[in-house]
């Protein structure tokens, strides 16, 4: 074939393409399973889809951590079966038909560098720096550093949960630092002695990095997942499954795997969340 | 037999080629223009869209409000971008400030001084920087850069200054391949003059061949400058993403694309609208600067 013949083929079927491609954006669903939201549920969510496709040959279990409201905004679209959040429905979600399957316990816990002296606040100070009044670690009986503020984007449940459960109606200082992972909130505060943040209590313990951070106890109670558990501690939450009505299928066989003792008992702890079973006090 | 070979001519109309070749390049021009054509459609398409979906900021919220508020936050529906569009321009200025001098520097170099061999390997490793990935800088920019200036600042190191410098690289692989280009395009008599008046070879390139591909190479900023206002993820992984001024270039500051991105996933509303607006204002900033390009271009013709 002649070279310029064939470069007008493939620019034609380009050009094709281009065209198509504006009406190909259904997927076929059949043996796939997609699983979008909360990164705090992402460890919880991912073994339990590895152990589902090893016990169910064929199926695929897409899983994908966005944060809970884009996750509870792909259910309510249709474009993932089982939308997770780290944080329950707002009123204005209440109308878009889902339904609720609570999958874990789990607690905030307040981070800082090992190195900074600080063990302990009370919610009011825990509030006062993140709203900004609060700048230097000697307000609170630490060295005389700034505080660095490490807060979550506003599409993170965790952001959700803590504005809920600690800042009581008041709004968060907008010129702290914003960051759009748990990861990266974990490993920035473990290497900077003056910052604060806050992440699940899951992701405290080092085994995702070689650094370390330091849980502080609130209003004097250590985080742990007892104190979660029987609601000592005062930052804690559901975890959650949506989906769009009743789940049927793959997406009821997956729901019903991740309440399963197995997964309960397994995963969920291993990813230092608490069961649901076990918490049933709340 | 030559009276056979010679039979089209009968025919009236001088044939060289066969009917089918001509075919050919009809469809072969008519190809070319569908291609060109698609191309201006989307573009249309996209701004026509963008546009639409802009527009309730104008009637809903009000321009004047969004360009001119100083308060970015969704949870009390309150959309202004001025801080954003500060930070953009904070960020983007400061990459060219330390960028282009290593850019245009970096042009010199290949085109005036360099021995062709020192040119055949820097020439390939600026172009390699061209084609590096934004998430690779980004990832660069928050393990290794982040780490260095939180320890000199005392702070997270997070803000303008890592992103200054983290652009600054991404820049300069596109200013230095059009300032090239532009040195390179002056003419070598007009340096064989100078050296014949017994200019220095600085003498030659500071008097003579800068002066002479001045345009080119504010043409090669200006391009650098539309990389670096639209560049989002490099950016939104060591600016720190809070929507206000700055209080200093060590604290944490949004620009407007890192803003879209940070919000698009759960924006509704009007705070998708906002959004919207501000890839709207983000289209507008690069009209202007290929307008400015095209303004350039046409001086230096």
């Amino acid at each position: 074939m002649h070279p310029l013949t064939l470069f007008a083929l493939v620019l034609a079927l380009a050009v094709g393409g281009l065209s198509l491609a504006g009406c190909g954006a259904v997927s076929t669903r059949g043996n796939t399973l997609n699983v979008s939201g909360s990164t705090t549920i992402l460890p919880i969510a991912e073994e339990s889809a590895d152990a589902f496709k090893a016990l169910h040959p064929g199926t695929t279990v897409l899983v994908s951590g966005l944060g809970s409201s884009a996750g509870i905004e792909a259910v309510s679209a249709g474009t993932a079966d089982i939308g997770t959040s780290s944080r329950d429905l707002k009123p204005e979600e209440d109308k878009l038909g889902l339904v609720d399957f609570p999958i874990a316990y789990d607690g905030i816990a307040v981070i800082v560098s090992p190195d900074n002296p600080v063990h302990a606040l009370t919610m009011a100070q825990l509030r006062e720096i993140f709203t900004g009044k609060i700048t230097n670690w000697k307000q609170v009986g630490g060295e005389d550093r700034t505080v660095e503020v490490v807060n979550r984007d506003e599409a993170s449940g965790t952001r959700e949960a803590f504005q809920k459960l600690v800042m009581a109606g008041a709004t968060f200082d907008a010129a702290a630092t914003v960051l759009p992972g748990t990861g990266q909130v974990r490993d920035v505060v473990a290497r900077a002695p003056g910052a604060v943040g806050y992440i699940s209590l899951g992701f405290v313990k080092p085994r995702f990095a070689g650094v370390s951070v330091k849980a502080l106890s609130i209003d004097g109670v250590v985080p742990s997942e007892k104190t979660v558990a029987d609601n000592t501690y005062p930052i804690g939450r559901v975890l959650h499954f949506f989906t769009k009505g009743q789940p049927t299928g793959l997406t009821k066989e997956f729901v019903d795997f991740v309440l399963s003792a197995k997964i309960q008992r397994g995963v969920v702890i291993d990813a230092g969340f608490i069961p649901i079973a076990e918490g049933g006090k709340r | 037999m030559t009276d056979e070979t010679a039979s089209p001519h009968s025919a009236g109309t001088l044939q060289l080629v066969s009917r089918g070749t001509y075919v050919r390049e009809w469809l072969l021009a008519a190809l070319f223009f569908v291609c060109a054509f698609m191309f201006v459609v989307a573009v249309a398409l996209i701004f026509v869209f963008v546009g639409v979906k802009a527009w309730p900021i104008v009637t809903d919220y009000g321009l004047g409000k969004f360009i001119t508020g100083t308060v970015w936050s969704s949870a009390s529906n309150t959309f202004g971008i001025l801080p954003l569009i500060a930070g953009s321009f904070l960020v983007t200025l400061g990459a060219l400030a330390l960028g282009t001098p290593l850019a245009v520097g970096t042009a010199v170099f290949l085109s005036d001084v360099a021995s062709p061999r020192v040119r055949s390997f820097v020439r390939p490793a600026v172009e390699l920087l061209a084609g590096v990935p934004s998430v690779v800088y980004g990832f660069f920019g928050i393990v290794l850069l982040r780490a260095i200036v939180a320890r000199f600042s005392g702070t997270l190191g997070f803000g303008a200054f890592t992103a200054w410098i983290v652009l600054a690289i991404m820049i300069v692989p596109t200013i230095a391949a059009l300032s090239e280009d532009a040195l390179r395009s002056v003419p070598e008599g007009i340096r064989e003059a100078s050296y014949a008046m017994g200019a220095t070879q600085w003498q030659t390139i500071h008097k003579v061949v800068v002066p002479a591909a001045k345009i080119g190479i504010i043409d090669a900023i200006i391009l650098g400058m539309g990389r670096a206002i639209g560049e989002t993820m490099a950016v939104l992984m060591v600016v720190g993403n809070a929507p206000v001024f700055p209080k200093g270039i060590f604290a944490p500051l949004a620009t407007m694309t890192t803003q879209i991105v940070m919000d698009m996933p759960y924006a509704v509303g009007l705070h998708r609208t906002a959004l919207f607006a501000m890839a709207a204002m983000l289209f507008l900033f690069s009209m202007l600067l290929v307008a400015a390009v095209r303004l350039l271009s046409r001086l230096r013709g």
